[in-house]
């Protein structure tokens, strides 16, 4: 038992530190220039102090906040669209057979099988003629024929790990199917629920092409703020940096808060 | 009480009536996929049958969903909300009822006392012992205050010591609620532990009711011989005629003289001390078809060996050949 231990220590442990540096080393880069001038990083001037000056443009600048703002709304609203509608269809692939289930099971796989740019044309068309174009509701809707399959699928996968008796359970029981839903069942696939969220908001977040293509100046998304910072006097590389570090934040803390859940679902192993 | 009127549960298998008495445990004792977790969804309401009626106090119900009926029902794995403690598991029926909070309470701790989980009451059931969660399952079904209980192998999935141990006190329980009581299982010995009358269900069917002692002393056919019979009955022809001893029944030792006498040859024996069952061929069976003769205590005979089993007279059932 010892010796095994001692092994472990020795090569395992050592390997997996390499990782950890491999994988923090860009992030330590990042936050790194964040904090400093940009004649510092291009090297024009010796200046090497800290400098919160980044971020305060950030904070201050309105291109930069409500770029933000934007994608932060976006993202909520199809996490949340998304989620509400993949429950009960989730729930009635899990649960029901009718005719054709597991063919429009599989239907909505195919969704993901195009690239988003196949859709480009036709959103843009679409949104422009009934004047959705430039606002955060074009951006999610367009990101929920994405991440609503996904959640039916991930979600039916939860569900069906649940066994059936529950349902039955609770009718003999003589509560009403909505009440069962909300206050049984959801709660029963809660971790369910954290693993779909955390995986629209991962999709939603970092997605460029639609965000970019489907705004215009109004609803325009941080990463796309971040793709236009070239100016005539060059790269700010400092702020672009600072709204890097500031763009992963968000996404820590989605993982922050689900992180007992996705834990637990992932360790079911029925993320499809 | 509960009536079955015409009842199919399967397309394709014979229509059948039974009625139940009150306030009685009634056993259905049938092999894997007989119906038995069928029946108990018909009755519950969770399955429609085929064709036929459920009637509970004389009206049909046969239409009516599993909430509206006055049946409770307990699955073989232990189902209870996860979300929700011992307490709220317990009240959820009646919750569902509309019963004013104070009432509730007042139920459940009764409940709770008699089930043994008073002092488990603020967990949630995945910290409960199996034995703690199909108490607790059990529990909920009470608290249902339901005329029927319908139990599906309510003991199959808990431990041998503990399925003993629940089965006494599960006896004295529902005694004492007054519930009539459906209990399926695939056990003879349930059937004589816990039943006042007993069902024996075969291929969707049923093949016989009664008292389970009469059922056993003299069943209708070899299927109900079979079913009461752990192992199976050992068979052998007589003229046209089907013959039928238990393997209990066989014995190294004549007790009468008028006894019959069976000469075999030992395969094999299996034993767990308290009792041995020995594998042999019997001179009058036809060839490759094994008997097994269960004898108390330890017994040592060597494979190979010839042997003589007697069997009382008594003990020899007599069927016609196309029985079944």
């Amino acid at each position: 038992m010892k010796a095994i231990q001692a092994a472990k220590t020795g090569g395992g442990q050592w390997l997996l530190y390499l990782y950890g540096i491999y994988l923090a080393l860009p992030v330590y880069w990042l936050v790194s220039l964040s904090l400093r001038s940009n004649q510092s990083i291009v090297g024009t001037t010796g200046d090497a102090g800290l400098t919160f000056a980044n971020y305060q443009e950030i904070f201050t600048n309105p291109v930069w906040y409500t770029g933000f703002a934007n994608s932060l709304s976006y993202v909520a609203i199809n996490t949340v669209i998304s989620v509400t509608v993949a429950l009960p269809a989730a729930y009635a692939f899990s649960r029901y057979r009718f005719i054709g289930d597991k063919h429009l099971f599989f239907w909505l796989l195919t969704n993901r099988m195009a690239p988003p740019a196949v859709f480009l044309l036709p959103f843009f068309q679409l949104y422009s003629a009934v004047g959705l174009f430039d606002t955060p509701l074009a951006v999610a809707l367009a990101h929920c024929l994405f991440t609503v399959p996904l959640s039916v699928w991930i979600l039916e996968g939860f569900m069906s790990s649940v066994p059936r008796s529950l349902d039955e359970m609770a009718r003999i029981d003589g509560h009403s199917l909505p009440y069962f839903f909300l206050r049984i069942f959801l709660p029963t696939i809660k971790s369910g629920i954290g693993v779909t969220v955390f995986f629209c908001f991962m999709f939603s977040w970092v997605e460029l092409l639609l965000a970019r293509t489907l705004t215009g100046s109004a609803a325009k998304p941080i990463v796309v703020v971040m793709t236009r910072t070239v100016s005539a006097s060059g790269i700010d590389w400092g702020v672009l940096a600072a709204a890097g570090v500031l763009t992963i934040v968000p996404g820590l803390a989605v993982v922050w808060f689900v992180r007992k859940h996705l834990v637990k679902g992932f360790a079911l192993g029925r993320v499809s | 009480m509960l009536e079955l009127n015409a009842l199919v549960l399967k397309a394709g298998s014979p229509p059948f009536s039974h009625r139940f008495e009150a306030g009685q445990i009634n056993v259905v004792l049938g092999r894997n996929h007989s119906g038995k977790t069928r029946l108990a969804r018909v009755i519950a309401g969770l399955d429609a049958p085929e064709s036929g009626e459920v009637l509970l106090g004389g009206k049909v119900v046969t239409g009516d969903p599993p909430g509206k009926r006055s049946v409770a029902l307990v699955y073989q794995d232990f189902v209870n909300y996860p979300n929700w403690t011992v307490f709220e598991n317990l009240a959820s029926p009646q919750k569902a009822q509309r019963v004013s909070a104070a009432l509730i309470r007042e139920r459940v701790l009764e409940i709770a006392g008699q089930m043994q989980l008073t002092e488990f009451l603020d967990r949630y059931p995945d910290a409960l012992s199996g034995g703690q969660q199909q108490r607790l399952a059990i529990g909920r079904a009470l608290a249902k205050s339901a005329d029927v209980l319908v139990m599906d192998e309510p003991l199959v999935n808990l431990d041998y010591k503990l399925r003993e141990a629940l089965q006494v006190e599960l006896r004295g329980l529902l005694r004492e609620f007054g519930v009539s009581v459906v209990y399926t299982t695939s056990d003879p010995r349930d059937a004589f532990a816990l039943g006042d009358t007993l069902l024996l269900l075969a291929d969707h069917r049923l093949l016989q009711a009664g008292p389970p002692l009469s059922l056993y002393e003299s069943p209708g056919s070899p299927a109900a011989a079979d079913l009461m019979s752990d192992p199976c009955a050992n068979r052998w022809m007589v003229g046209g005629d089907l013959r039928l001893i238990r393997p209990e029944h066989l014995s190294l030792d004549p007790a009468h003289v008028d006894d019959v006498a069976f000469p075999v040859q030992v395969l094999g024996r299996e034993t767990n001390g308290s009792e041995t069952f020995v594998h042999c061929q019997a001179d009058v069976a036809e060839a490759n078809t094994q008997w097994v003769a269960k004898l108390s205590g330890l017994v040592d005979l060597a494979p190979g060996s010839r042997e003589i089993f007697y069997a009382s007279a008594t003990a020899i059932m007599k069927f016609d050949a196309h029985a079944d």
